[in-house]
């Protein structure tokens, strides 16, 4: 249900922005008209299924309901999200060997790896696609103030 | 014919140089690897190396990339058979008699024939390729913007209905990847459209970070959100003298093999993600001819020839929309779409006779990165198969590491990365949801194209919508795609009347 009304939502808004756009005509349509098309085909399945999902709700509620996540699958997903996100702030400032670092020390200790590995895992791995990445391959990964 | 022949030698010339070569044994690796790797699939894999092919010609390019892609249906079938995951969706099928194979010890004799269906099904297929893909671009330059729209919808509402699942969910899918590819600059007119004034989104969605992200990182989101206990498991690698199948096992494979090819070619030819499609199919058909169908699913050999054959002859025969039209058929002719027009490569039915160079080149190379497979995973599958040894906690951060570098080499934007994690939050999502993010990949790729075909035929008709039912070409893709949206329908009635007559052919 949740997943029918977002994307009702999102078929909404794109009728809602595509509005604002030229529509032209049916002989010359413009910048608006395919956005609007679509949003609005979107609005309706999104509608159908939603009313599909609240009538086949009231004779099996248990059958609809999903499996419960296992434990602590939330906070882990939650853990890798920030982990990428922090790694991925700190690109451009402070070079690619250390977010590489953090990702990899972030990511490593979220699955429940012990920190000595983790600590060997992180460091070889940045160490190797710095070489592999950057100077063998020649990508110009962002060098941070230390210079890699 | 004999013309055809001839252009495949010289394309085996081109594909040939130590170069070409070298592309197509390290397109053939990675595809093994990611068919290896639960968790990375050929979209990702795909996605996560075109970077690197920016400094390469197109040829080189469409040779390593297209490797991934067959390669990626060979590894895939190692882990399915060792430790009954599946590598990627087109070996999922191969668990159910292979992974029982290996239980009894006979791990070896599955991953052969395996290697070996997979190889003769996918060069039957690539000759298929060859004899069928120049008749067709012919036919095809008959296709004027009013067919290739009919098409790319006859062919979201057929890829929508086999995807599994709901077609519902499904078809909204597409409808989300035609929106977000309508960001960036109208492709007709070239004015600005759901920018939100960002010079970022002004370059439209990156599909590359779509592909990553919701193919990759979701994946890796995927797992993560498994208990850690549950990410371990234990591998017997087998013994290379244990591979040969035994003169049995041959012939009973033989025949489920070439079912196989023919059940995999023509699957290749229908829009809906082929390779996944066709290993069911053939599974199907191979437990309806069986003399002894109660072996099936307690380690039938040819529960794992024909599916394992089909996956790889689709992927051959699914090039063939895409050279022939330019329309890929499902999520990684899509990207290799992509791909090519990063290269400056749009391919469609003048493709084969303006570069001929280049499409004869990837053809004979399929050719050789078949034979090198075959190579690959008969004598070297137990030193692949170690990988599966290393713990999985360790190699999604791995993964990770890759989806965050290969991400910023595309284009060297930090934007980039955001979009990855984004779309890779979405893929999480979708997948609790239960909704693909196939369709919506197709969708993002073909969206632009569906939108000028569609606007130059109503521009070519002065407005009259008719010009759909008027050409019979389009009107009859039309046709198939009201049938196709129908289906379900007179499914659902007919669960309904158990009792009811006329059953809907679901080969049509």
């Amino acid at each position: 249900m949740t997943a029918a009304i977002a994307l009702f939502v999102f078929g909404a808004a794109t009728v809602a922005l595509a509005l604002q756009l030229p529509l032209g005509t049916l002989r010359m349509p413009g910048t608006g008209f395919f956005p609007l098309v679509l949003g609005l085909l979107l609005v309706a399945l999104a509608a159908a299924q939603g009313v599909r999902l609240f009538l086949a709700k009231a004779p099996a509620p248990a059958a609809a309901a999903p499996a419960p996540p296992p434990d602590g699958a939330t906070r882990r997903v939650a853990l890798f999200i920030g982990v990428i996100a922090l790694a991925t702030l700190l690109l451009q400032p402070a070079g690619y060997v250390v977010a590489t670092l953090v990702l990899m020390v972030g990511l490593l200790r979220a699955l429940g790896v012990a920190w000595g590995a983790c600590a060997l895992i992180a460091a070889s791995s940045a160490v190797a696609s710095h070489f592999v990445f950057v100077r063998w391959l020649g990508i110009p990964m962002p060098a941070g103030p230390l210079g890699f | 014919v004999l013309e055809s022949l001839q252009l495949l030698l010289g394309g085996f010339a081109t594909a040939l140089t130590l170069q070409n070569l070298a592309y197509c044994l390290i397109g053939a690796l990675v595809g093994t690897f990611v068919g290896i790797l639960p968790g990375l699939g050929p979209i990702g894999g795909i996605a996560l190396l075109i970077p690197i092919t920016f400094g390469l010609n197109a040829t080189s390019a469409l040779i390593m990339l297209a490797g991934i892609y067959y390669g990626a249906m060979y590894g895939g079938s190692t882990t399915s058979i060792l430790i009954n995951v599946p590598g990627e969706t087109a070996s999922v099928i191969t668990c159910i008699d292979g992974y029982k194979m290996a239980q009894q010890g006979r791990a070896g004799p599955a991953l052969a024939i395996a290697a070996l269906g997979s190889f003769i099904g996918g060069t039957i297929a690539i000759f298929g390729l060859v004899l069928i893909a120049p008749p067709l671009a012919k036919a095809a330059l008959a296709f004027g913007p009013p067919e290739f729209a009919s098409l790319m919808v006859f062919a979201f509402v057929v890829l929508s209905n086999v995807t599994g699942g709901s077609l519902i969910k499904a078809l909204m899918m597409v409808l989300v990847g035609l929106i977000l590819g309508t960001i960036g600059l109208d492709p007709v007119t070239g004015n600005e459209r759901f920018t939100f004034g960002s010079t970022y989104l002004l370059g439209a969605i990156e599909f590359v970070a779509v592909a990553i992200g919701v193919f990759g990182l979701g994946e890796v989101l995927v797992n993560a959100a498994k208990p850690p206990a549950q990410l371990e498991g234990r591998v017997t690698v087998p013994r290379f003298r244990d591979l040969y199948p035994s003169r049995a096992d041959l012939k009973r494979s033989l025949g489920a093999i070439l079912r196989g090819t023919g059940i995999g070619f023509f699957t290749g030819l229908i829009p809906g993600p082929a390779p996944v499609i066709a290993t069911y199919a053939a599974y199907t058909v191979e437990k309806r001819v069986s003399r002894h169908p109660e072996e099936f699913g307690k380690g039938a050999i040819e529960g794992v020839a024909g599916p394992e054959t089909a996956n790889n002859a689709a992927t051959q025969s699914a090039f063939i929309p895409l050279f022939v039209i330019g329309i890929p058929f499902g999520p990684v002719p899509a990207i290799l779409l992509g791909a090519l027009l990063i290269h400056g490569v749009t391919p469609g039915p003048l493709l084969i006779s303006e570069r001929p160079e280049l499409f004869w080149a990837v053809v004979a190379s399929m050719y050789i990165g078949n034979l090198i497979l075959l190579l690959l995973n008969l004598p070297f599958v137990p030193l692949f198969a170690n990988l599966l040894r290393v713990p999985k906690k360790v190699l999604l951060p791995l993964v990770m590491l890759f989806c965050f570098t290969g991400m910023y080499s595309v284009n060297n934007s930090v934007p980039d990365i955001w979009m990855m994690l984004g779309m890779g939050v979405l893929g999480y999502l979708l997948r609790g949801w239960a909704y693909e993010g196939a369709p919506l990949l197709l969708g993002l790729v073909l969206g632009p194209k569906l939108e000028v075909a569609f606007r130059q035929s109503v521009m070519i008709s002065h407005g009259n919508f008719g010009i759909f039912i008027e050409r019979p070409i389009s009107a009859t893709l039309l046709a198939a795609t009201a049938l196709a949206l129908l289906f379900p329908l007179l499914k659902l009635l007919r669960r309904k009347k158990p009792d009811a007559a006329g059953q809907p052919d679901r080969r049509a």
